[in-house]
């Protein structure tokens, strides 16, 4: 039976984001008069059950980060929803932010409702203003309709959400930087422990959670723990949302179970429809750009979780980066470590001097002036990062590095010997621009 | 104190619950670098040179954020720790300039010193450093009227900018961009304004943050003595250190070559203010008495102390004869207790202790302006020893935390019924407080005989018929009560200038030329005198306490922090073998080579 989406099944409909369309199409709001019904305790419980894991990259268990809130204390608690999508090759938040808002205001409000919070923040990135317009438009919908704001369906709960706007930093999107930026300092990590769970936002109990994580929880609510888990693979339960991109003939965001293969996202009919101009697969980076390289031996991998890690890589983001055989890995490495080197916080040693020197040492090797011993010195300086960094930025940063590296060293080595990139010139894609470049 | 029982290096370490694994390491003397770490500051975490391994846990961990807990095993120098600790090192110059030769802090720079004995024998880094400010060559920026900041060389550690947060209060220093490109500033470069900044370059692990006053004055190895004393400009009574530049006899110069703070729990901290800690040149001015003064014509002449001594005795003699009430004393509040103590005795001696309200104690007061929320607070009574001068039964206005009352003596010298009046004013100009009605009373001609026993040249001494060179507590070993009544030593790091002497020798000579017999040949034989005169006191300890002579100074950082102090103690001497020496060294001393990279030899 073919899958139905849960999430985004009313996207292209043009009136999907109204809050008459969600109220009509997907029992809007039910979902938060079932949870004001029951204890807030059941709804961890359901949530545990369901065995939702966070979609905002490290695939934690959901119910478990909840239940960890702290629970006595007079403090007020808070939920902080992380929309600060940046992570490149990652564009589904965005979605369901822009064409389904009513389903993140709702998990939002059951969110509250299940650690014992009344506010919900939206951390979106900077760069979604008009994302930012909607969602807050459809707010005061919510409001006006009764569904946010004082004595919800006359239950006793207050919840308010509100939208912050960040200031377009990648860094903004983890965790303790995001609320360190809500609180209105720099978006930099802070030292765990504490974590969130305990001294969050203004030192409060917190719980931060992706988007698409909290979209899932009204879905949860209404159909059940079982429907959830039995969606996809032994503890990898739910509609996913997949960013397939690159050298595919349709590149967009695809909703699946996780017993989908990355060669059905890549070559399925459902999905990205093939490799574009039907030229041969390099490599793909399945979770966002800070993950590991696989092969194309590995695509009757399970795009889920657990079967990613497996196969030596991450699922992350599930920004799936699809690669064809025009993509010189130096340069691959030298365009990723642009980004990183540009996007660090500075915070920490390693991170701050070591990401700036690796792409220098890409630059100079991508354009043939590189030495031999600059392999070896890159794979070094990236394992110098690797693990020592305040926050898990540096790991992301160094990946590319160790993946290329690991996967591709003989194109390194050519360029070395030839003095320049061996992919002919009218594959190549076109240099990253230097902005920011001290 | 609960505590727990860890092991670091297969040794058992008990510490203090709540301790860090750095703080342990420390304190059991096992060598853990760190940068943004400093135990006056709240815990950073971002240097990472700290890191140690721990069992059961995943990842390396920065021992300054790791809580000790029962039976935690902690490994600093297994080859793990030792190779990831080598690669955050060789980060940490990759950028820095390498200027130790013309930057201050070279030879008391822990980036130095630590990286010598954690970092790689030698860089992989081969591309141009990072300049903030083009060339390199405005890379050194006003950072506010006492400091200087070289942001090159700043290894982003946010020491200063925690300490402006944390201690100081008030958020001047930030740091703006991000990642590679992240600088310390302040708004619209207007550096620091604080009345702590100098903290800002101890705190600072590089030379980055200079102070104006010291810069390029000196090399450590210039100033091989340091005195730990205290700082006598207030009534906080802060814990210092005096440096001594050594010089040879016939040189030129000021002796004194900084005052850094010293780690007081009780009093500082680790910090001191600007006041103390560049409010020092005029001890070594030219503004300083240096021989005693009479009065002939309009005047001062110098002349010898047995000659002057006659003077002043034939004045109090006379004075004192026709109508006792009309010799009276003004004293500052930085006379030091021993001081106070012998001009009671002769009081005592001389007219009863009915009389001692013929001494007025006198200070300046100014209200300090400090953020609301400091840590850090500089009072206003500038003066080291109001609450000494109450606790030997002075009168001291309102305290030591208000102002002094001088107005009945000042109605008695405006009515003319003072003739002798003695002023004692061992502190710096202006410590008197508003005292210009003393020098128009002798212009008025209602003050027959004023005797300043000072120590610079200022109007009032311009006034006097008689000038008695004193001491500053800089030169001699003096007891300061400060403003929580704690009886302080501050010990003498240099001599009185020229035929100046030490106030209670002045003293004892002027009672001994009235006919009394004291017969104190030290100040060590006062304080003895003076804890028997007080027993059951604060001061019943006063005839045992130690003052401190010039001592090895190898760094200030020893003095103003413990855990640097270890470091200094126990590491800096300790230093691995030189690396990468050339052959021809071979079977010379290690102790004898100057590290030099092979391609240098
Ligand atoms: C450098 C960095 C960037 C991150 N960016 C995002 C992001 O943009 N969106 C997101 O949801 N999580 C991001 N994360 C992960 C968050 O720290 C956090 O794990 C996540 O928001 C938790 O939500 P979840 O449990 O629902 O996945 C980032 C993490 C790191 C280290
Ligand atoms: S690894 Fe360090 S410098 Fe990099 S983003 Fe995290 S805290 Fe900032
Ligand atoms: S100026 Fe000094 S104290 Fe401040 S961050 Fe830089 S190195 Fe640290
Ligand atoms: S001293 Fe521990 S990270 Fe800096």
């Amino acid at each position: 039976m073919a899958y139905e989406p849960v999430l985004t099944r009313y996207v292209r409909e043009p009136n999907s984001f109204t809050l008459e369309h969600y109220l009509q199409h997907q029992r809007g709001y039910e979902g938060l008069r079932t949870a004001l019904g029951r204890a807030p305790g059941d709804i961890i419980e359901q949530v545990k059950a369901s065995g939702l894991r966070g979609r905002g990259g490290a695939g934690f268990p959901t119910g478990l980060k909840w239940q960890f809130v702290l629970k006595d204390t007079p403090k007020p608690k808070y939920i902080c929803c992380n929309a600060d999508e940046s992570e490149p090759g990652t564009f589904k938040d965005h979605v369901l932010m822009e064409r389904n808002p009513h389903l993140l205001i709702e998990g939002c409000a059951i969110a509250c409702y299940a650690i014992g919070a009344k506010v919900a923040y939206i951390y979106i990135r900077g760069e979604f203003y008009h994302v930012q317009q909607v969602l807050e438009a459809e707010i005061a919908k919510a409001y006006a309709a009764g569904y946010l704001g004082k004595n919800i369906f006359g239950s006793g709960f207050d919840c308010d959400v509100f939208v912050h706007r960040g200031a377009g930093a990648y860094e903004a999107g983890e965790e303790t930087a995001l609320i360190e930026s809500l609180e209105g300092k720099r978006a930099q990590p802070r030292l765990k422990p504490p974590f969130p769970a305990v001294a969050g936002l203004y030192q409060c109990p917190t719980a931060v959670n992706n988007v698409e994580t909290l979209c899932n929880v009204p879905p949860i609510v209404l159909n059940g723990a079982e429907w959830f888990a039995a969606l996809g693979p032994e503890k990898n339960g739910g509609p996913k949302l997949y960013c397939v991109s690159g050298h595919v003939k349709r590149p967009g965001v695809y909703e699946a179970t996780m017993h989908t293969t990355l060669r059905e996202l890549i070559y399925d009919e459902r999905f990205a429809g093939g490799m574009l101009d039907e030229r041969p697969l390099k490599a793909i980076i399945p979770g966002g750009s800070s993950v590991p390289l696989l092969l194309p031996d590995e695509l009757d991998t399970p795009a889920s979780f657990d079967h990613v890690q497996k196969a030596g890589s991450l699922l992350g983001s599930a920004g799936m980066i699809v690669l064809n055989d025009t993509v010189c890995m130096v340069w691959l490495a030298q365009n990723l470590l642009h980004f990183y080197r540009h996007e660090s916080c500075g915070k920490c040693t390693p991170c701050r001097e070591g990401g700036d020197w690796l792409y220098k040492l890409l630059q100079r090797v991508e354009s043939g002036e590189g030495r031999e011993k600059d392999i070896d010195l890159l794979y070094g300086v990236a394992s110098n990062i690797t693990g020592k960094t305040l926050c898990a930025f540096g790991d992301a940063a160094a990946t590319p590095v160790l993946t290329t590296i690991a996967r591709f060293r003989a194109e390194f080595e050519a360029h070395v010997r030839e003095g320049r990139c061996t992919i002919p010139a009218e594959w190549r894609a076109r240099q990253p621009m230097l902005a920011g470049h001290h | 104190m609960e505590t727990v029982t860890l092991t670091i290096d297969g040794r058992p370490v008990t510490v203090d619950k709540g301790k860090t694994v750095l703080q342990a390491a420390i304190e059991s003397g096992i060598s853990v670098p760190y940068y943004c770490y400093h135990p006056g500051l709240g815990v950073d975490g971002s240097c990472r040179v700290c890191i140690v391994k721990i069992e059961k846990m995943p990842k390396l961990q920065t021992s300054c954020s790791t809580t000790c807990a029962d039976g935690m095993v902690v490994t600093t120098r297994d080859e793990d720790v030792v190779k990831a600790r080598a690669g955050i090192f060789e980060f940490l110059l990759v950028n820095h300039p390498l200027d130790c030769p013309v930057c201050d802090k070279g030879g008391e720079c822990p980036l130095q010193d630590f990286s010598y004995a954690f970092g790689p024998a030698e860089s992989r880094m081969d591309f141009p450093r990072r300049v903030f400010d083009g060339e390199g060559v405005k890379a050194d920026v006003d950072f506010g009227p006492t400091l200087m900041l070289n942001r090159n060389r700043c290894i982003l550690c946010t020491r200063c900018v925690r300490f402006m947060r944390e201690v100081e209060g008030d958020a001047q220093i930030g740091i703006v961009d991000r990642g590679n490109g992240s600088e310390i500033a302040t708004f619209r470069e207007e550096g620091v304004h604080s009345l702590l900044s100098g903290n800002l370059m101890d705190v600072c692990p590089v030379g980055a943050i200079t102070t104006r006053d010291y810069r390029f004055k000196s090399r450590p190895w210039d100033n091989p003595n340091v005195v730990d004393t205290i700082c006598t400009r207030c009534s906080k009574g802060c814990s210092t250190s005096a440096w001594l530049k050594a010089k040879p006899e016939w040189a030129r110069g000021s002796q004194l070559i900084r005052m850094t703070p010293r780690y007081n729990p009780a009093v500082n901290d680790y910090w001191m203010c600007d006041i103390g800690r560049f409010g020092y040149h005029w001890i070594e001015g030219e503004q300083r008495l240096r021989r005693p003064m009479v009065r002939r014509g309009s005047a001062l002449e110098s002349c010898a102390w047995h000659d002057v001594l006659p003077k002043v005795r034939e004045q109090i003699q006379q004075a004192g004869t026709a109508d006792p009430s009309s010799v009276r004393f003004l004293v500052s509040a930085h006379a030091a207790t021993e001081e106070l103590f012998v001009l009671r005795q002769t009081i005592d001696g001389l007219m009863g202790a009915d009389a001692r309200g013929s001494v007025s104690l006198t200070w300046a007061r100014s209200e300090k302006t400090q953020p609301a929320g400091t840590r850090f607070v500089v009072p206003a009574t500038d003066a080291p020893n109001v609450r000494g001068a109450h606790d030997l039964g002075f009168a001291v206005g309102a305290g030591h935390d208000g102002a002094p009352d001088l107005g009945a003596l000042r109605a008695a010298v405006e009515g003319g019924r003072v003739r002798v009046l003695y002023v004692i004013d061992p502190g710096p100009d202006g410590s008197l407080g508003d005292v210009a009605w003393v020098a128009a009373a002798r212009r008025a001609g209602t003050l027959p005989f004023l005797v300043v026993q000072g120590v610079v040249r200022h109007d009032l001494v311009e006034a006097a018929d008689v000038v008695l060179p004193g001491a500053t507590s800089t030169e001699k070993d003096a007891l300061y009560t400060n403003d929580q009544g704690m009886v302080q030593p501050s010990s003498r790091a240099i001599l009185p200038p020229g035929e100046a002497q030490e106030d209670w020798r002045i003293l004892v000579s002027v009672a001994r030329a009235l006919g009394l017999s004291l017969s104190y040949d030290s100040s060590d034989a006062v304080r003895v005198a003076l804890a028997a005169a007080m027993p059951g006191t604060a001061y019943a300890g006063a005839g045992a306490v130690t003052f401190s002579r010039p001592i090895p100074s190898r760094n200030w950082l020893q003095a103003s922090n413990p855990s640097e102090r270890w470091k200094w103690d126990f590491m800096f001497q300790d230093l691995p073998p030189v690396k990468g020496h050339s052959v021809q060294m071979e079977g010379v001393p290690v102790k004898d080579i100057i590290p030099l990279k092979p391609t240098q030899a």
